[in-house]
């Protein structure tokens, strides 16, 4: 990487208002580094989803409110914060996963030009275009590895058996699961290991092609080299899909993220969004001081 | 029923240890009558237990030692000329309860598939209080209504249109009389749905809610959750209620006997009338000759017994081990 | 018919494709899927339509058959419900005016001797499992799930066998043995059930402040798992009420129980007879059920205290 290709990935031209260097150069210092060794982010980009005014409640208590954010197409945004900020309610209004939680959701969520919650919107072509990756390995118990990978394609209607098994070789060859499965594509999906359970669920996602992968928290139930295997794989599928990260390992949103938004709780424990950015920017001088406390450890 | 769920569904006592030091520690400190009490309680219990096999048994022992151990199979029940053998009245058994769950287990599952995903909330609850206030009418009454109501209606209609249906015709034909086989079956089919619709609907409930999550991330309708996630995912479940329906069904004997027509034969129709081990206990006992007679009733029960025992402790068995994979995956259920 | 074919083995380490070529095929492949998602959405919508109507025609064929008998049973019953039904004796057949009295007052003696006995036994025998855990506990309490799966009918000739026999005559007694032998491992089991609901903390703070183990079990345990127990023994005596089987071989008079009265009356031709069966039938089946819904509601209002 040149001088210049450095200085494009890190710097944000016409960036608003005073900066404040928060105190923490490691997590910086890591951003940067990955910012540097990913290839430059295409700026021109359209965003992949926009929301504007979204809030999610259930019932009378709403869990977060007031959420403006534009997730830019092929990037890696990483929602980071604490837990209970309501990030991953966010995530799941996305893929409307609410229409079965009881989940009221205010405020527009479009995907391009797509209304995701208009009436004429079918929920079902919505999660078609999403793929989404749970943070417990969800493989499904009764089926093969094979028909695990191949199940969302058979879902939307796809039979012949040519096209799924192609389609499956090339998910889990994204997955960076084939070499280890291909002998065993018709074992039971429950017999692999953890951190290949969540690949094999990353290779069911994929095997839609969405062009949206949602990630919630995907690797706090494995082990580090399991999650280092699944943070490559974010990294290298980030240019083919928009990937939306629920994270709350700031480290880990500093190593494959492109863009972080940060939430933290309000005064009336109601999550809420902070402030977003490129990631390196965001960890090492944000706008926000409440950023800035965050970052440093002192809150969360 | 729900309390023969709850109960193999026990999960291990998470303070257990702590009441087991506790009564360690306090050991001979308690009343002396209380102890004893208990004691005493859980030794009649057993005592009950063994009393039941050794008398039974005993009682069995004149027409079990006439024929051996072929008096299970052996093939003719036929008081007049001494010859006592539970072979038809096994297959009458079989059959009668086999007919029941091949209209229970499709109605049931479909039933209890609507109240667990398909029914609203507050629906689903109004229902399944129905269905367990419905188990609870005994059986004598359903009997009852079964001689009266049900019995004129099939020999009046449903018989003779079954008679008429091309294929399965084979299976109904014969004169009509009402009670038959087939009254039996459905009788038998329509008390034990309760059981099965609310077994299965406690298996369905229990497949984890993140297995559905990903089905519909994938881009599934609510059916096809269902249909490839849902009812696969409770196979176990699923089969450990029908086990315990068909025990149940096994063991109902007073509502089968008013309608099955009594007549310990091979039946060659199901509009035949017929007979089971619980039927020819009731409808016999009356006029059992004393000795042999009486004996071989006592022994018609003694294989009653062994039957449903051993399909119950399948049942049971079958709701330990699907409770256990559920502990085992540590997921939340619906 | 569409002949796209997906590229093999786009994508990941032995890449075939590259940079743009890659990145078309991709488009392609997506816009296959999503294509081949929407005109599949009718069809899998009607599949889960029909589906839906399937299993809502279930539930209502599954139950109306007993809606129905409920509805007839009330309807036949009812007429021949007067105060004088519940007052006067049987009559012999053919002259009205007859009674069910001796049924009922027979079926509350046969019971409640039952009650008698398997009440506390069956408490007991849950405090012994719930206070002393171990094999021995272990065996009773799969012993007593085992005794709860045996139909009635083989317990009324076991009941037959012992005490009948044994007596040589038919009795009350035995119908009320019999009775309890199929009550007591259903109500150990509630029984339980309803003490484990009750927190530890509970328990062993009454141990630890020293009282003796019968106390704090007693006052302790017991009289927060009242509602439970209650319930559950309600569900019990419902149960019990509805036999029939155990008394065809332990009673000889057909009027000795309500259930009896139903399955001689019903089984004769005559129409009066079988109007007194209905009538029965009814009484039988409105005490059942109140019995039910009140263990319900009792089990109702527990689970509305713990909130």
């Amino acid at each position: 990487m040149t001088e210049n290709d450095r200085t494009i990935a890190v710097d944000e031209i016409g960036s608003p208002g005073p900066r404040h260097p928060s105190g923490v150069t490691t997590l910086g210092s890591v951003a940067a580094r990955s910012a540097a060794t990913r290839r430059p982010a295409d700026l021109s980009a359209a965003a992949a989803v926009t929301l504007e005014h979204v809030s999610v409640s259930f019932g009378r208590q709403v869990a977060v409110r007031d959420v403006t954010l534009e997730l830019p197409a092929r990037q890696v945004t990483a929602l980071v914060g604490p837990s209970g900020c309501g990030k991953t309610t966010l995530l799941r209004a996305i893929n409307r996963l609410h229409d079965h939680t009881g989940g009221r959701v205010d405020g527009s969520i479009r995907i391009g030009d797509l209304d995701v919650y208009a009436p004429s919107t079918p929920p079902e072509l919505v999660r078609g275009r999403i793929g989404m990756v749970f943070q417990r390995p969800n493989p499904f118990p009764t089926m093969s590895i094979y028909d695990n990978v191949v199940a969302g394609l058979r879902f939307n209607g796809i039979r012949r058996k040519s096209l799924l098994k192609d389609a499956a070789e090339s998910a889990l060859r994204h997955a960076a699961l084939w070499d280890i499965v291909k002998d065993q594509l018709h074992a039971p999906a429950v017999r692999l290991s953890g951190g290949q359970q969540q690949r094999l669920c990353i290779a069911r996602a994929l095997a839609v092609y969405p062009e949206i992968l949602l990630m919630d928290e995907p690797c706090s139930a494995l082990d580090p080299i399991a999650t280092a295997k699944i943070e490559d794989l974010i990294t290298a599928l980030s240019p083919d899909v928009t990937i939306v990260l629920v994270t709350h390992n700031m480290f880990q949103a500093a190593r494959v993220a492109d863009r972080a938004a940060v939430f933290l709780l309000g005064d009336d424990r109601v999550g809420e969004l902070v402030e977003t950015g490129p990631t390196a920017e965001v960890f090492t001088s944000p706008f926000d001081p409440r950023t800035t406390a965050y970052v440093e450890g002192r809150v969360g | 029923m729900s309390d023969q769920l709850s109960g193999a569904l026990r999960a291990p006592d998470p303070a257990l240890g702590a009441r087991q030091a506790l009564v360690r520690r306090r050991r001979g400190s308690g009343g002396r009558v209380y102890a004893a009490a208990r004691w005493m309680a859980a030794g009649l219990f057993a005592a009950l237990l063994v009393s039941l096999v050794v008398v039974m048994a005993n009682d069995a022992s004149q027409a079990f030692g006439r024929s051996g151990i072929g008096f299970i199979w052996s093939g003719t029940w036929n008081p007049a000329a001494n010859e006592y053998g539970a072979g038809i009245l096994v297959v009458g058994t079989i059959v009668t309860t086999a007919v029941a769950m091949l209209l229970v287990i499709p109605v049931g599952l479909g039933a209890a598939a609507f109240l667990a995903e398909f029914a609203p909330r507050w629906l689903a609850g109004a229902f399944s209080a129905a269905v367990d206030l419905l188990a609870a009418i005994p059986s004598i009454v359903v009997g009852l209504w079964g001689l009266i109501v049900l019995s004129p209606l099939f020999a009046g209609d449903v018989e003779p249109f079954l008679g008429a249906v091309p294929v399965v015709e084979w299976f109904f034909h014969g004169p009509a009389y009402g009670p038959s086989v087939l009254l039996a079956s459905v009788v038998l089919a329509v008390m034990t749905l309760p059981t099965m619709v609310a077994l299965s609907r406690t298996a369905l409930r229990g497949v984890p809610l993140a297995d559905r999550e990903a089905a519909l991330a994938l881009g599934a309708t609510r059916w096809q959750v269902v249909r490839k996630v849902v009812i696969p995912g409770a196979r176990s479940g699923v089969a450990a209620a029908i086990t315990l329906a068909i025990g149940r069904a096994l063991g109902e004997s007073i509502a089968v006997a008013m309608v099955i027509g009594n007549n310990p034969s091979i039946p060659h129709s199901l509009l035949a009338p017929g007979a089971t081990l619980g039927s020819a206990i009731i409808n016999q006992f009356a006029e059992a000759s004393p000795g042999l007679g009486a004996s071989s009733i006592v022994a018609l029960a003694v294989v009653l017994l062994a039957l449903t025992v051993a399909v119950n402790l399948g049942g049971q068995a079958l709701l330990r081990a699907n409770a256990t994979r559920r502990a085992l995956r540590g997921v939340e259920s619906k | 018919m569409n002949r796209f074919r997906v590229a093999v083995a786009v994508g990941g380490a032995d890449s075939v494709l590259v940079g743009d070529d890659e990145r078309r095929v991709l488009g392609r492949s997506r816009a296959f899927v999503q294509d081949a998602a929407r005109r599949s959405l009718w069809r899998r919508r009607l599949a889960g339509r029909a589906g839906r109507l399937a299993c809502a025609l279930a539930l209502v064929v599954g139950l109306a058959p007993l809606v129905a008998e409920l509805a007839y049973t009330t309807a036949r019953g009812v007429r021949g419900i007067s105060f004088g039904f519940f007052v006067h004796a049987p009559t012999p057949p053919g002259i009205p005016g007859g009674g069910i009295s001796t049924a009922i007052v027979g079926t509350a003696q046969i019971i409640g001797l039952a009650l008698a006995v398997a009440v506390p036994v069956g408490l007991c025998a849950a405090l012994f499992l719930y206070e002393r855990p171990g094999r021995l506990a272990t065996g009773l309490r799969f012993s007593a799930d085992v005794l709860a799966g045996v139909p009635s009918i083989v317990i009324g000739i076991f009941a037959y066998a012992l005490v009948v026999r044994g007596l040589h005559h038919f009795s009350d007694l035995a119908a009320s043995f019999a009775i309890a032998v199929l009550m007591v491992p259903i109500m150990i089991r509630a029984n339980e059930e309803a003490m484990r609901t009750v927190p530890v903390d509970l328990w062993e703070a009454g141990v630890a402040l020293g009282a003796r183990r019968s106390r704090v079990a007693r006052s302790v345990v017991v009289r927060s798992a009242v509602p439970g127990l209650v319930s559950g023994n309600l569900l019990a005596v419902a149960r019990g009420v509805g036999e029939t089987a155990p008394l065809l071989f332990t009673v000889a008079a057909p009027t000795a129980a309500m259930t009896l009265l139903i399955f001689s009356e019903g089984t004769e031709a005559l129409p009066a007879a079988q109007e007194t069966a209905w009538a029965t039938a009814f009484v039988l089946l409105a005490f059942v059920f109140a019995l039910s819904v009140t263990s319900r509601v009792v089990a109702w209002g527990l689970t509305r205290r713990a909130r």
